[in-house]
Protein backbone atom coordinates (compact mmCIF):
# COMPACT_ATOMS: atom_id res chain seq x y z
CA UNK A 1 0.00 0.00 0.00
CA UNK A 2 1.70 3.35 -1.17
CA UNK A 3 2.71 5.59 1.96
CA UNK A 4 -0.31 8.49 1.26
CA UNK A 5 -3.11 5.73 1.58
CA UNK A 6 -1.41 4.27 4.96
CA UNK A 7 -1.13 7.84 6.44
CA UNK A 8 -5.04 8.26 5.18
CA UNK A 9 -5.67 4.94 7.09
CA UNK A 10 -3.44 5.68 10.52
CA UNK A 11 -4.81 9.34 10.66
CA UNK A 12 -8.82 7.54 10.04
CA UNK A 13 -8.51 5.30 12.74
CA UNK A 14 -6.66 8.03 15.01
CA UNK A 15 -9.57 10.20 14.48
CA UNK A 16 -12.07 7.01 15.30
CA UNK A 17 -10.29 6.65 18.41
CA UNK A 18 -10.55 9.93 19.80
CA UNK A 19 -14.67 9.34 19.52
CA UNK A 20 -14.43 6.70 21.42
CA UNK A 21 -12.21 8.57 24.07
CA UNK A 22 -14.42 11.56 23.50
CA UNK A 23 -17.86 9.58 24.07
CA UNK A 24 -17.13 6.17 25.48
CA UNK A 25 -21.03 6.02 26.29
CA UNK A 26 -21.39 4.91 22.32
CA UNK A 27 -20.04 1.65 23.27
CA UNK A 28 -23.33 1.17 24.91
CA UNK A 29 -25.38 0.34 22.04
CA UNK A 30 -24.64 -2.50 20.14
CA UNK A 31 -23.68 -0.66 17.18
CA UNK A 32 -20.93 1.36 19.50
CA UNK A 33 -19.75 -1.77 20.97
CA UNK A 34 -18.88 -3.34 17.35
CA UNK A 35 -17.15 0.33 16.64
CA UNK A 36 -15.43 0.13 19.72
CA UNK A 37 -14.27 -3.09 18.84
CA UNK A 38 -13.40 -2.54 15.03
CA UNK A 39 -11.43 1.12 16.85
CA UNK A 40 -9.61 -0.25 19.66
CA UNK A 41 -8.67 -3.48 18.24
CA UNK A 42 -8.78 -4.59 14.43
CA UNK A 43 -8.43 -0.78 13.09
CA UNK A 44 -5.13 -0.25 15.17
CA UNK A 45 -3.78 -3.62 14.08
CA UNK A 46 -3.93 -3.56 11.13
CA UNK A 47 -2.51 -0.17 10.90
CA UNK A 48 0.27 -1.21 12.78
CA UNK A 49 1.34 -4.08 9.84
CA UNK A 50 0.24 -2.31 7.03
CA UNK A 51 2.65 0.37 8.27
CA UNK A 52 5.13 -2.15 9.08
CA UNK A 53 4.61 -3.58 5.49
CA UNK A 54 5.14 -0.17 4.32
CA UNK A 55 8.43 0.32 6.28
CA UNK A 56 9.61 -2.97 5.07
CA UNK A 57 9.36 -2.10 1.49
CA UNK A 58 10.51 1.04 2.22
CA UNK A 59 14.19 -0.64 3.67
CA UNK A 60 14.67 -1.90 0.42
CA UNK A 61 14.94 1.10 -1.55
CA UNK A 62 18.65 2.62 -2.33
CA UNK A 63 17.81 6.02 -0.72
CA UNK A 64 16.73 4.10 2.11
CA UNK A 65 20.31 2.44 2.93
CA UNK A 66 22.08 5.77 1.47
CA UNK A 67 19.90 7.85 4.10
CA UNK A 68 22.76 6.51 6.24
CA UNK A 69 25.60 8.93 6.33
CA UNK A 70 28.19 6.23 6.93
CA UNK A 71 27.17 5.19 2.84
CA UNK A 72 27.12 7.73 1.62
CA UNK A 73 30.67 7.31 -0.32
CA UNK A 74 28.67 3.75 -1.22
CA UNK A 75 25.61 5.74 -2.64
CA UNK A 76 28.54 7.92 -4.34
CA UNK A 77 30.66 4.59 -6.04
CA UNK A 78 27.21 3.95 -7.70
CA UNK A 79 27.98 6.91 -10.15
CA UNK A 80 31.58 6.57 -11.05
CA UNK A 81 31.92 6.88 -14.97
CA UNK A 82 34.36 4.07 -15.31
CA UNK A 83 33.11 0.39 -16.55
CA UNK A 84 35.54 -1.53 -14.47
CA UNK A 85 34.00 -0.62 -11.21
CA UNK A 86 31.04 -3.49 -10.77
CA UNK A 87 28.86 -1.55 -8.74
CA UNK A 88 28.59 1.50 -10.75
CA UNK A 89 28.32 -0.50 -13.45
CA UNK A 90 25.23 -2.52 -13.00
CA UNK A 91 23.42 0.59 -11.34
CA UNK A 92 24.03 3.06 -14.67
CA UNK A 93 23.42 0.29 -17.15
CA UNK A 94 20.08 -0.85 -14.76
CA UNK A 95 21.14 -4.12 -14.50
CA UNK A 96 20.19 -4.00 -11.21
CA UNK A 97 16.75 -1.99 -10.34
CA UNK A 98 18.63 1.49 -9.57
CA UNK A 99 15.81 1.90 -6.59
CA UNK A 100 16.36 -0.90 -5.06
CA UNK A 101 20.23 -1.19 -5.93
CA UNK A 102 21.78 -2.09 -2.73
CA UNK A 103 18.93 -4.79 -1.46
CA UNK A 104 19.26 -6.82 -4.89
CA UNK A 105 22.91 -7.29 -4.32
CA UNK A 106 23.47 -7.07 -1.00
CA UNK A 107 20.46 -9.59 0.03
CA UNK A 108 20.66 -13.58 -0.65
CA UNK A 109 18.18 -14.60 -2.69
CA UNK A 110 17.76 -18.08 -0.52
CA UNK A 111 14.34 -18.52 1.55
CA UNK A 112 15.53 -16.15 4.29
CA UNK A 113 17.52 -14.35 2.60
CA UNK A 114 14.88 -11.47 3.60
CA UNK A 115 14.53 -11.94 7.15
CA UNK A 116 18.94 -12.03 7.37
CA UNK A 117 19.24 -8.64 5.15
CA UNK A 118 16.87 -7.19 7.53
CA UNK A 119 18.16 -8.57 10.82
CA UNK A 120 21.39 -7.11 8.98
CA UNK A 121 20.13 -3.45 8.86
CA UNK A 122 18.54 -3.51 12.59
CA UNK A 123 22.19 -4.93 13.75
CA UNK A 124 23.68 -1.46 11.34
CA UNK A 125 21.31 0.17 12.97
CA UNK A 126 22.79 -0.90 16.35
CA UNK A 127 26.20 0.00 15.61
CA UNK A 128 25.32 3.03 13.81
CA UNK A 129 23.18 4.55 16.69
CA UNK A 130 24.61 3.11 20.03
CA UNK A 131 28.04 1.28 18.93
CA UNK A 132 31.39 2.78 17.07
CA UNK A 133 30.30 2.53 13.33
CA UNK A 134 33.56 2.02 11.25
CA UNK A 135 34.84 4.37 8.74
CA UNK A 136 33.37 4.12 5.23
CA UNK A 137 36.21 2.22 3.39
CA UNK A 138 36.95 0.34 6.01
CA UNK A 139 33.22 -1.78 6.20
CA UNK A 140 33.93 -4.97 4.84
CA UNK A 141 31.11 -8.31 4.12
CA UNK A 142 30.12 -10.74 6.92
CA UNK A 143 31.13 -13.04 4.61
CA UNK A 144 32.64 -13.49 0.89
CA UNK A 145 30.36 -12.90 -1.68
CA UNK A 146 27.94 -15.03 -2.71
CA UNK A 147 28.24 -15.92 -6.28
CA UNK A 148 24.55 -17.36 -6.11
CA UNK A 149 23.54 -13.54 -5.79
CA UNK A 150 24.95 -12.51 -9.44
CA UNK A 151 24.01 -15.71 -10.84
CA UNK A 152 20.52 -15.42 -10.06
CA UNK A 153 20.70 -12.68 -13.09
CA UNK A 154 23.54 -13.70 -14.84
CA UNK A 155 22.95 -17.96 -14.95
CA UNK A 156 22.20 -18.64 -18.97
CA UNK A 157 22.70 -15.45 -19.56
CA UNK A 158 25.02 -15.50 -22.98
CA UNK A 159 27.61 -13.09 -21.98
CA UNK A 160 27.94 -15.08 -18.92
CA UNK A 161 27.80 -18.75 -20.24
CA UNK A 162 29.70 -18.12 -23.65
CA UNK A 163 32.32 -15.50 -22.27
CA UNK A 164 36.18 -16.05 -23.16
CA UNK A 165 37.18 -16.14 -20.16
CA UNK A 166 35.00 -18.07 -18.38
CA UNK A 167 35.20 -20.60 -20.65
CA UNK A 168 38.93 -20.80 -21.15
CA UNK A 169 39.66 -23.38 -18.80
CA UNK A 170 36.96 -25.95 -18.49
CA UNK A 171 36.82 -26.13 -14.86
CA UNK A 172 36.44 -22.35 -14.56
CA UNK A 173 32.41 -22.19 -15.41
CA UNK A 174 31.48 -25.09 -13.31
CA UNK A 175 33.54 -23.95 -10.42
CA UNK A 176 32.13 -20.42 -10.70
CA UNK A 177 28.69 -22.09 -10.71
CA UNK A 178 29.61 -23.88 -7.38
CA UNK A 179 30.56 -21.09 -5.63
CA UNK A 180 34.08 -22.13 -5.57
CA UNK A 181 35.55 -19.64 -7.63
CA UNK A 182 34.31 -16.19 -6.42
CA UNK A 183 33.43 -13.72 -9.16
CA UNK A 184 34.50 -10.97 -6.95
CA UNK A 185 37.67 -12.21 -4.74
CA UNK A 186 39.40 -14.64 -7.23
CA UNK A 187 40.69 -11.58 -9.20
CA UNK A 188 38.27 -11.33 -11.80
CA UNK A 189 35.71 -8.52 -10.70
CA UNK A 190 37.47 -7.04 -7.29
CA UNK A 191 36.68 -3.60 -8.27
CA UNK A 192 33.38 -3.07 -6.45
CA UNK A 193 32.90 0.00 -4.57
CA UNK A 194 36.69 0.58 -3.68
CA UNK A 195 35.49 3.75 -1.24
CA UNK A 196 38.82 5.05 0.04
CA UNK A 197 40.62 4.19 -3.12
CA UNK A 198 39.29 6.17 -5.61
CA UNK A 199 42.12 8.11 -7.14
CA UNK A 200 41.12 10.59 -9.97
CA UNK A 201 38.24 9.06 -11.22
CA UNK A 202 35.15 10.78 -12.89
CA UNK A 203 31.18 10.62 -11.51
CA UNK A 204 28.99 10.41 -14.26
CA UNK A 205 25.25 11.47 -13.47
CA UNK A 206 21.46 10.59 -15.34
CA UNK A 207 20.29 14.08 -17.02
CA UNK A 208 16.71 14.77 -15.91
CA UNK B 1 -15.48 0.32 31.50
CA UNK B 2 -15.24 3.79 30.57
CA UNK B 3 -12.20 5.02 32.37
CA UNK B 4 -10.17 2.23 30.74
CA UNK B 5 -11.94 2.58 27.38
CA UNK B 6 -10.42 6.05 27.28
CA UNK B 7 -7.14 4.92 28.68
CA UNK B 8 -7.56 2.16 25.52
CA UNK B 9 -8.14 4.86 23.38
CA UNK B 10 -5.35 7.51 24.24
CA UNK B 11 -2.75 4.67 23.43
CA UNK B 12 -3.74 3.75 20.73
CA UNK B 13 -4.19 7.56 19.73
CA UNK B 14 -0.30 7.97 20.48
CA UNK B 15 0.25 5.28 18.89
CA UNK B 16 -1.15 5.83 16.01
CA UNK B 17 0.34 9.18 15.85
CA UNK B 18 3.80 7.99 16.46
CA UNK B 19 3.09 5.42 13.18
CA UNK B 20 2.04 8.20 10.86
CA UNK B 21 5.42 10.03 12.38
CA UNK B 22 7.55 7.43 11.62
CA UNK B 23 5.74 6.40 7.86
CA UNK B 24 6.56 10.66 7.09
CA UNK B 25 10.08 10.11 8.89
CA UNK B 26 12.18 8.32 5.47
CA UNK B 27 15.12 7.31 7.65
CA UNK B 28 15.69 3.72 9.36
CA UNK B 29 15.44 4.97 12.80
CA UNK B 30 11.93 5.07 11.94
CA UNK B 31 11.00 1.24 11.66
CA UNK B 32 12.51 0.60 15.17
CA UNK B 33 10.69 3.93 16.78
CA UNK B 34 7.47 2.58 14.67
CA UNK B 35 7.70 -0.53 16.24
CA UNK B 36 9.45 -0.50 19.66
CA UNK B 37 7.09 2.64 20.78
CA UNK B 38 4.35 2.54 18.28
CA UNK B 39 4.03 -1.22 18.41
CA UNK B 40 4.08 -1.14 22.44
CA UNK B 41 1.75 1.91 22.33
CA UNK B 42 -0.80 0.30 20.38
CA UNK B 43 -0.38 -3.00 21.76
CA UNK B 44 -1.04 -1.75 25.24
CA UNK B 45 -3.88 0.22 24.43
CA UNK B 46 -5.43 -3.09 22.46
CA UNK B 47 -4.63 -5.32 25.44
CA UNK B 48 -6.35 -2.96 28.11
CA UNK B 49 -9.27 -2.80 25.39
CA UNK B 50 -9.55 -6.77 25.53
CA UNK B 51 -8.84 -6.67 29.35
CA UNK B 52 -11.90 -4.32 29.62
CA UNK B 53 -13.83 -6.34 27.46
CA UNK B 54 -13.28 -9.73 29.53
CA UNK B 55 -13.53 -8.01 32.86
CA UNK B 56 -16.83 -6.51 32.48
CA UNK B 57 -18.75 -9.04 31.08
CA UNK B 58 -18.93 -11.58 33.72
CA UNK B 59 -20.22 -8.66 36.40
CA UNK B 60 -22.98 -7.41 33.83
CA UNK B 61 -23.96 -11.19 33.80
CA UNK B 62 -24.13 -10.96 37.43
CA UNK B 63 -24.89 -7.53 38.09
CA UNK B 64 -27.98 -6.93 35.70
CA UNK B 65 -29.53 -9.80 34.80
CA UNK B 66 -31.65 -8.45 31.63
CA UNK B 67 -35.26 -9.91 31.44
CA UNK B 68 -36.38 -11.96 28.80
CA UNK B 69 -38.56 -9.32 26.89
CA UNK B 70 -36.17 -6.35 27.62
CA UNK B 71 -33.30 -7.60 25.79
CA UNK B 72 -31.79 -4.95 23.31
Amino acid sequence: MPTIATEVLVLFSAILACLIVVRPEITVTRAGKILAFGVLFFLPIFSLAVGMQNEMTRSESTSFCLSCHIMESYGKSLHIDDPSYLAAAHFQNHRVPADEACYTCHSDYAMFGTIKAKLGGLRHLYVYYLGKPPLPQDIKLYKPFNNQVCLHCHLGARSFEEGVVHNADPGTLPAIKANKLSCISSGCHEIVHNVGHWGDVKFWYQKN
Amino acid sequence: MNRRLRISGVLVIIGLVVEAICLLWSRPIAFVVLVVFGGALIGTGVLIFLHSLASVAPDSAHSSPVAPGNRQ
